[in-house]
């Protein structure tokens, strides 16, 4: 029993999308552009040579909040979407009707339809991967080489995450909708 | 000896339903009556547009069987297309007739008896015809079938609106069955019965949109209100297509007397709904609130919402206020053309609630782009909409061979 969260310092990300070829990889996502669970915002650069506005060329990696309050969570009609032990927000594709309500209600375009089944799929913290094998880190975490996510357990007090929420800085996405994301980005 | 007493009452029990059913009023009709139709260019037009939209229907639906959801225009950004926006079409269309039908069986205007009958009919032709359309867009109709029983989403508002819709109907049939009995008192419980739980459904389908947070475009109290207004002056347009399409627009004068009093209330709805539909505007655009002002501003420069205007609101309202709703056989074809703004006003709904990408900084590397959400419908989209319109149709056809669907003279 736990309550993973994952905290990003995002400005360590130097954009080499070695997290999203991970992702696909361990988890199996399919390949194709609107098929992918994680990914790696980026900004245009503001302003005119020479004045240019360097602090708006943030990378932003980002992917399912794994919210508290979901609202895909509480919008599935069949209960395809719900929270497992470890308060990862799930999809189980037996339950899932393709009815769609759940990418609708995402405040953070989280969703897609995974080809296969022809169900919602989305981040799962690796749940039915590295965690059911027993391992304690995500493939995306894994992969970085700078080291920007840190996942785990939100609930223990002298987990890395829980001490790393206490000493720095952080916000979270869409905060104003109640959402309670369990995302942090670090400042 | 138990069991001997329970056989015999539950053979009872299935007589009684028998006896029940054989007394249901009914022509027995065959093929050869139902091509038994007067042979006018207009008759035959309607004839082989009904039969080409059907056979639409069926190679929409096999292209959907082979190809799945790739065969609609469907995203990841726009994961709601045409299809919702034709169920939603069709619903709002029964809700409306069911709310017409409930003014002189349920609540006794006497004026309005003349149509309960053929508009309860309609109620149900054009939900079964939403039905039909829904059936091909959820992804697992047959799980969704079991698993809204076994696992109810209690929270969600989809759940409640596709369930009380499958009461609503239920409802809806037993009151025309009784409605052709001319049982008037037991049609009048499931009428009223049936009523609340239609508009309890569709205010469900409302707060859909209304309850996504995400979207600020469409959240908030408005469309579970809108809804039903909306409902009630569908159902009026279809009423008028009805009663035209039964008097050939040569009304007799008890039909007029109804007709110019649906025309009365249809422009105080209409006007109501301008009323709303300025006001939403206005507070969407006011004080440029992100993610909801820039939204309105670009569904006012969108032809779509002017069509849904000019046609659903601004020519009926003037054929009604230019004499005060007299000229019925004028709002005929205002009803007409009111049903294709109502086509109109479904689509923009939503489209409109995914108009503006979320937001999560995916600009350069995935197709999102920081602008407009766009979508068009797939052919199969288009064949599978047009199919529910030929398949509602078809369904009406039947119904009023097989069933006498005019007011009963005792009535």
């Amino acid at each position: 029993m736990a309550r993973y969260g994952m905290a990003l310092d995002y400005k360590n990300c130097i954009n080499c999308k070695a997290c999203e070829v991970a992702c696909k990889e361990e988890n199996g996502v399919l390949l194709g552009a609107d098929k992918h669970r994680i990914w790696v915002g980026s900004n245009d650069v503001k302003g005119e040579w020479p004045l240019l506005d360097i602090a708006s060329a943030a990378f932003l990696p980002s992917q399912c909040q794994h919210c508290d309050d979901a609202p895909c969570q509480e919008v599935c009609p069949t209960h395809a979407t719900y929270y497992d032990e470890n308060n990862v927000v799930r999809v189980d594709p037996d339950k899932c009707i393709l009815c769609s309500y759940c990418m609708n209600a995402c405040p953070y375009d989280a969703r897609y339809v995974d080809d296969r089944t022809m169900t919602v799929d989305k981040c799962n913290f690796c749940a039915e991967t590295r965690i059911a094998r027993g391992e304690t880190t995500t493939a995306c975490q894994n992969t970085c080489p700078t080291k920007v996510r840190i996942f785990g357990d939100l609930d223990d007090p002298n987990s890395e995450i829980s001490e790393t929420l206490r000493v720095r800085e952080h916000f979270t996405l869409k905060t104003h909708l109640g959402t309670n994301p369990k995302l942090f980005y670090l400042t | 000896m138990a069991e001997t007493v329970e056989k015999t009452e539950e053979m009872g029990m299935i007589d009684k339903a028998k006896a029940f059913v054989s007394t249901i009023p009914y022509n027995k009709i065959g093929m050869k009556d139902l091509t038994d139709f007067e042979k006018t260019p207009r008759n035959n037009l309607v004839a082989v547009l009904t039969l080409a939209f059907v056979a639409m229907f069926v190679v929409g639906v096999a292209i959907y069987l082979m190809h799945g959801h790739h065969a609609y225009n469907v995203t990841r950004e726009h994961p709601w297309g045409l299809l919702i926006a034709v169920y939603i079409f069709f619903v709002v269309s029964s809700t409306g007739l069911c709310i017409v039908g409930s003014l002189g069986d349920v609540f006794g205007f006497k004026d309005y008896e003349m149509i309960s009958k053929r508009a309860i009919f309609g109620s149900i032709v054009t939900i079964l015809a939403g039905f039909a359309v829904i059936a091909f867009e959820i992804g697992h109709p047959v799980t969704m079938l079991i698993y809204n029983v076994i696992s109810p989403g209690l929270t969600s508002a989809i759940w409640w609106m596709g369930t009380l819709y499958g009461i609503y109907l239920t409802f809806m049939i037993i009151e025309f069955v009784f409605l052709l009995k001319h049982d008037m008192k037991n049609a009048r419980i499931f009428g009223l019965t049936g009523l609340l739980v239609g508009l309890a459904a569709h205010s469900n389908l409302g707060s859909v949109f209304g309850f996504l947070n995400a979207r600020p475009i469409s959240n908030g109290v408005f469309y579970p209100t809108y809804f039903i207004l909306t409902a009630f002056i569908t159902g009026i347009f279809i009423a008028y297509i009805l009663m035209g399409w039964r008097y050939k627009l040569d009304f007799p004068t008890e039909a007029k007397k109804m007709l110019i009093g649906l025309a009365k209330i249809q422009g105080l709805l209409i006007s109501i709904l301008i009323f709303f539909v300025t006001w939403k505007m206005l507070t969407d655009i006011y004080g440029g609130m992100p993610n909801r002002s820039e939204v309105a501003i670009h569904i006012l420069g969108s032809w779509t919402f002017w069509a849904e205007v000019i046609l659903a609101m601004l020519i009926p309202l003037y054929i009604i206020l230019k004499d005060m709703g007299k000229s019925i056989n004028a709002m005929f074809w205002a009803s007409l053309a009111g049903m294709v703004g109502i086509f109109f006003m479904r689509y923009n709904l939503v489209h409109d609630t995914q108009l503006k990408p979320l937001q999560m900084m995916k600009i350069k590397e995935y197709q999102l782009t920081p602008e407009w959400i766009h979508y068009f419908p797939s052919m199969t989209e288009i064949m599978i909409s047009l199919g529910g319109l030929g398949l509602c149709v078809l369904l009406y056809y039947i119904g009023s061979k097989l069933f006498n669907l005019d007011a009963d003279e005792a009535h």
